[in-house]
């Protein structure tokens, strides 16, 4: 399939779609009684990102977004550790991997055609592709921002990047 | 009872692991195809076999499918019930790992309740507990 | 603010009326679980407001979704197991034999839920019997009118399809829609859904070879059982089988009916001459 016939995530796939993914992940792997909501707040000084890729006849990455706070935060809930245990950062790197991944495969399972999944992958979010070849949804997890973005690789068509 | 959780991810492992070990399971653990195929090779020493693998499919070294082929192509562990607990979840997906010689699936995410029908449906609850 | 004690028990009569359930002294955190959302969807504070504003400006709409969300649908596929086993080796093979080809075998899923239940028998039956679709007829009732449509579309999240539904099955009887899974259209064809409070006088319906009327008794006081065991018997063929739930009984209940061991489990036939 050539660049022009390969239709855009926002053709493929809607907001909807990914909030009802989120809220079947989040009570049960991040714990009972957990959501994702996708109302925004301010985005914090630092963030981490894990992400997967799926590559298919769309091909791109599903990244989650979020403070380091948060992501301890969150593999402390999936994990449901107690005090005095605490988590380092090869749990962090697992868990917020994981959230991707599981977040990733139900993506993938919706997209047309035949896919991939990649494993998953941690640290700064990876590079865009085309802008408008991104599905994302800005929120919060106990009200600290986190956002679920689905980009593509692909190079936007005239070769070069759109400033953003 | 035993079981195998075989998951890169350990978050996963400890998550599946824990709710079968309320189960009375015993469980040991492996991070990819490979490695669970050592668990079970060195467990044929001590007469350790599984009664049931959980086996995720996205693993770096072999992966959940690859691991299944072995173990089906291996008679000695004919008795091993397979069960894939993955996010792979198109129906070609299933099929392709049904066909591979998997018993279950279980689609994540997935709840404790999910995993426990599945242990129901498979015959490994133990007595006592109620379906 | 907390639910009062008014607001309450204003709420366990409503509920009480419509649906015969009994909300206990004790349940008042599940009346605010179930309701505090339905409150913040209309900008109240909390469910005391929310019974308030029902009080002043009654509204049959309002009063049906506070009935239905106190309403609990858990539900899985092949729940229990044993009523499911016992169908396919026991009571079809002797209905079959009992009846004339043509005649149409009739099952009530009575408290159908989200239609796992009455899903389960069409997928078993269509299994085994090669003219399931034309020769059993499959009836699903729920107080909760959300919980009929839900059965009638006959889609399903992924969470639900995990909740004990065998791959194999998945994978023969349904199609992906979107991240739902859709039930095969012959098999939504067995299935006629609609509403039925069994605790009120039964619509017509039946007569019913099988009726499932499983985990939903629990919720009721005794007379109310009383009183739908007997309605239920007189829409039931005289050889036919009744499936309860786990934690259910005809004991000490309504005499009318004989207990009959089937494998690990049980079912209940109607009393001759009852
Ligand atoms: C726990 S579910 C049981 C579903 C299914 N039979 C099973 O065993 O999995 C109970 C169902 O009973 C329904 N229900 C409660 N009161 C009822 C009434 N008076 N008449 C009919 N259905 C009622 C609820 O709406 C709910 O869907």
């Amino acid at each position: 399939m050539t660049l022009s016939q390969t239709q855009p995530i926002t053709e493929l796939l809607d907001a909807a779609t990914v909030q009802s993914i989120c809220d079947e992940v989040w009570p049960s792997l991040v714990g009972d009684g957990e959501a994702f909501v996708p109302v925004p707040v301010p985005p914090p000084a630092e963030l981490v990102s894990a992400w997967v890729d799926i590559i298919g006849p769309w091909t791109g990455s599903v990244v989650v977004t979020c403070a380091p706070a948060t992501a301890e935060a969150l593999t402390e809930s999936v994990l449901m550790t107690r005090p005095p245990t605490v988590v380092d950062d090869e749990d962090v790197a697992d868990a917020l991997g994981e959230l991707a991944n599981v977040l990733g495969g139900n993506v993938k399972s919706v997209l047309p055609g035949e896919s991939r999944l990649g494993l998953p992958q941690i640290g700064p979010a990876p590079a865009r592709g085309r802008l408008d070849d991104v599905r994302a949804l800005v929120g919060q997890w106990r009200g600290n921002y986190l956002t679920i973005t689905v980009q593509g690789t692909a190079p936007h068509p005239s070769g070069t990047e759109v400033p953003q | 009872m035993r079981a195998l959780v075989i998951d890169d991810s350990r978050a996963m492992r400890r998550i599946v692991g824990t709710i079968l070990k309320d189960f009375g399971f015993e469980v040991r653990e492996a991070g990819d195809g490979q490695q669970a195929l050592d668990v079970l090779q060195e467990g044929k020493a001590e007469s350790w076999v599984p009664d049931l693998c959980c086996i995720d499919w996205n693993m770096p070294v072999m992966d959940g499918l690859q691991f299944v082929m072995a173990v089906r192509a291996n008679p000695e562990f004919r008795q091993v019930t397979l069960m894939m607990v993955t996010t792979e979840s198109e129906t070609g997906q299933i099929v392709k790992a049904l066909a591979a010689g998997a018993h279950e699936y279980l689609i994540k995410p997935f709840t404790a309740d999910a995993l426990r029908d599945k242990l129901a449906l498979l015959g490994l609850l133990p007595e006592g507990v109620s379906a | 603010m907390t639910l009062t004690a008014t607001s309450f028990d204003w709420v366990r009569q409503l509920v009480h009326r419509e649906s015969a359930i009994v909300l206990q002294p004790g349940k008042e955190y599940l009346v605010e679980a179930r309701l505090l959302p339905m409150a913040q969807q209309r900008g109240l504070s909390g469910v005391s407001e929310l019974v308030e504003s029902v009080r002043n400006r009654p509204d049959p709409a309002v009063t049906r979704r506070i009935v239905e969300a106190l309403t609990t649908n858990e539900t899985s596929w092949f729940r229990d197991g044993d009523p499911f086993t016992a169908l396919t080796s026991t009571v079809m093979p002797q209905l079959v034999a009992a009846r004339r080809p043509d005649e149409r075998l009739q099952i009530w899923s009575a408290a159908c839920s989200s239609g796992q239940e009455a899903y389960t028998i069409a997928m078993l039956l269509s299994d085994a019997l090669p003219n399931a679709t034309t020769r059993v007829s499959i009836t699903a009732t729920d107080l909760s009118r959300e919980m009929v449509e839900r059965t009638r579309a006959g889609r399903f999240s992924q969470l639900e399809v995990n909740r004990g539904l065998p791959a194999s099955m998945l994978v023969r009887h349904f199609t992906r829609a979107g991240n739902e899974w859709e039930i095969a259209p012959a098999l939504r064809r067995m299935v006629t859904a609609s509403e039925c409070n069994l605790a009120a006088p039964l619509p017509r319906l039946g007569p019913f070879d099988v009726v499932y009327l499983r985990n939903v008794l629990i919720y009721f006081d005794l007379p109310t059982k009383q009183g739908i065991l007997n309605r239920v018997r007189q829409i039931m063929r005289p050889d036919g089988w009744l499936f309860l739930g786990a934690a259910e009984t005809t004991l000490g209940v309504d005499d009318n009916w004989e207990r009959v061991v089937l494998g690990r489990g049980s079912a209940y036939r109607p009393k001759k001459g009852a």
